[in-house]
């Protein structure tokens, strides 16, 4: 299937004036395929927010793909059968501040190791690189272990707490974030930095006033990166005991023996959805530039 | 302070200096990732050679040394040396490597070469380009552990989206079962891929779009037919990105698919069943439910040594490509 897709993949590029008929059978059939697969990637979007208006019983049912009764009160009800209200600023907060920090931190070791060839250098990338390779469930007992200690001898609350798993996604981050960053600013001329500099502005200044105004998409690429990824985190913070969205969620299908409220879940799931979705599409171009710039240069 | 440094005969210490800035910039990075990552990771290596359970969890780096027990044990299971009856952690670690090497296998078959046709799809001149590009993208906003929710309800036996559309169609004439017995493996790789998909799409695009479009024109008009262009052009230059991508999936595969696993089975208690079952679910149950804080480290050694053979394939197979850039 693919060699026939990419045969009119490409025919359709050069600009010729003469009318293929075979050419123009694969277009549409290329039209058709593409429609295809995007209605089967849309598909689970909308079935979960039709569902999110079903009623209980219409939802367990499932015979209906449109809700009968659209309702509406679902949405306000969710957010009084748990405490979701508290899961969901408490997500906000932490991938707020985690996202910040992150990206402030990945802007500067990431510069770092685009243009600096400091002794050290070599080493610290084997080490960003390999802390990808290692899988969390090797250092999650450790990291519970030291946060323990930490909060039992120092007294530094980071069990159950925010602060805890802000800490902790600071750390989880930056290695793969700082590798976005170093990849995106080795795509910005050094240029305007040594123009600068010539100028009189120190290295620190050509920073902060030259390259990270050029940075724009490689920044909002990180930074879209890390609070998607750190809204989805769920392993580390049930662990750690964070009432974040992921963890709280599964109170609707019964942990707590409550209840099988699939269509608050749903309604949930959408409103869990939105501050991501929103952030995305207000800022997809620079993010895909930005994704994209180290990968293809 | 030089800008790029050449070949120099600086000493050590003077090029420490020179670079103090560069220093200042690690400095916050590598104390967080000495915290959060190095210091973890060498205790977890030392801990997967101790005998850390419930109760002897408080001694922790102190709890009773037992070499290399755990690692035996699941080497003597696999190959059947020893007592007959391996113990129900060691198999159900076992079935669980041989699930993920499988799941792990199908979701970069998926996402890879679905994402391609996708990627070659959108990259021709059409009508509503823009907004098809955009709306491939939606399942990337939508967080794995919902992807996992909203699977749950398409696969449903009863009254499910994916047995409503194959029973409508006439594909099936009776409903598939999906969240129990062999299929539920291919429900959480659907699941996956479907996920993953937007991601491979755009770096693909990208790649493909920088492909100068002379390079087609030349080899058409010297007689190539579309799959020797596919073949000969597209494939050798997006080999880098699909490099990268493979990279990618071999990490996702071996160490992901945990939030999709644990809201897609079990109606929310999480428990895939021997067919789905996953090494990081099957770990994390081990570790945090089971209390078996030593042999989870042991597990977790030998889920990162299938990783890191599968990296060095990949190394041998993607090294050209690598070095060109």
């Amino acid at each position: 299937m693919g060699v026939s897709l990419s045969k009119k993949a490409e025919s359709a590029r050069p600009a010729r004036a003469t009318i293929n008929y075979k050419a123009w059978l694969l277009d549409r059939g290329g039209d058709i395929l593409l429609l295809v697969i995007i209605a089967l990637m849309l598909l689970p979007i909308i079935f979960l927010v039709v569902g999110s208006f079903k009623s209980r019983e219409e939802f367990a049912v499932g015979s209906n793909f449109f809700p009968s009764d659209w309702r509406f009160e679902n949405y306000s009800e969710m957010w009084t059968r748990v405490k979701f209200g508290t899961y969901f600023s408490n997500s906000l907060i932490i991938c707020g501040i985690t996202t910040l920090v992150v990206t402030i931190l990945a802007s500067m070791s990431g510069y770092a190791l685009a243009r600096f060839r400091f002794p050290g250098a070599g080493g610290l990338s084997m080490a960003i690189l390999g802390t990808q390779l290692v899988p969390g469930t090797l250092f999650l007992i450790p990291l519970y272990m030291t946060f323990l200690w930490m909060k039992n001898n120092l007294g530094i609350p980071l069990i159950g707490t925010n602060f805890g798993a802000i800490v902790l996604y600071v750390g989880f981050f930056l290695p793969i974030s700082l590798w976005i960053q170093r990849s995106f600013f080795a795509t910005i001329p050094i240029d305007l930095e040594e123009q600068a500099m010539v100028d009189g502005a120190t290295r620190f200044q050509a920073f902060v006033y030259i390259v990270m105004p050029l940075a724009g998409p490689g920044v909002i690429s990180t930074a879209i990166f890390v609070f998607l990824t750190a809204w989805d985190e769920l392993l580390f913070a049930w662990v750690l005991n964070v009432q974040t969205i992921p963890v709280g969620i599964r109170q609707f299908t019964g942990v707590a023996g409550s209840q099988n409220r699939y269509e608050l879940l749903s309604a949930a799931s959408v409103v869990i959805i939105l501050p991501v979705a929103a952030m995305f599409f207000l800022l997809q171009k620079r993010f895909i530039a930005g994704l994209t710039a180290g990968a293809v240069k | 302070m030089a800008l790029a440094p050449k070949k120099n005969k600086l000493s050590l210490w003077q090029r420490i200096r020179q670079n103090s800035l560069a220093y200042k910039f690690i400095a916050p990075t590598f104390v967080a990732m000495m915290i959060v990552h190095l210091i973890p990771i060498v205790q977890g290596l030392y801990l997967s050679l101790l005998d850390v359970r419930l109760t002897t969890l408080t001694l922790y780096l102190k709890a009773p040394f037992v070499g290399l027990k755990y690692y035996i044990e699941v080497f003597n299971a696999i190959f059947g040396i020893g007592e007959a009856g391996a113990s129900s952690r060691v198999t159900g670690l076992i079935n669980a490597a041989s699930n993920t090497l499988v799941y792990t296998i199908w979701t970069n078959i998926g996402t890879l070469g679905l994402g391609l046709i996708l990627a070659m799809l959108l990259n021709r001149e059409f009508r509503w380009r823009g907004i098809a590009r955009t709306l491939v993208l939606l399942p990337w906003v939508v967080p794995t552990f919902v992807t996992g929710t909203i699977f749950n309800f398409i696969w449903l036996e009863q009254g499910g989206l994916a047995n409503k559309i194959l029973l409508g169609l006439n594909i099936v004439d009776t409903p598939v079962t999906w969240l129990i017995g062999p299929n539920s493996l291919y429900a959480l790789v659907i699941a996956t891929v479907w996920r993953g998909l937007p991601f491979t799409t755009i770096m693909f695009l990208a790649a493909i779009q920088v492909i100068p479009t002379d390079l087609y024109e030349a080899a058409s008009l010297d007689g190539a037919n579309g799959w020797q262009r596919f073949r000969h052009i597209t494939l050798p230059l997006i080999k880098p990105i699909a490099g990268t991508q493979v990279l990618f999936g071999l990490i996702n595969g071996f160490y992901g698919g945990y939030n999709i696993a644990v809201q897609m089975f079990g109606g929310g208690t999480g428990f895939a069943g021997e067919y789905a079952d996953l090494l990081v679910p099957a770990i994390t149950r081990q570790t945090w439910e089971r209390h078996l804080y030593g042999f989870g480290s042991a597990a977790s050694v030998i889920l990162m040594g299938m990783l890191l053979v599968f990296v060095g394939i990949w190394y041998r197979a993607f090294r050209d490509s690598l070095r060109a850039e």
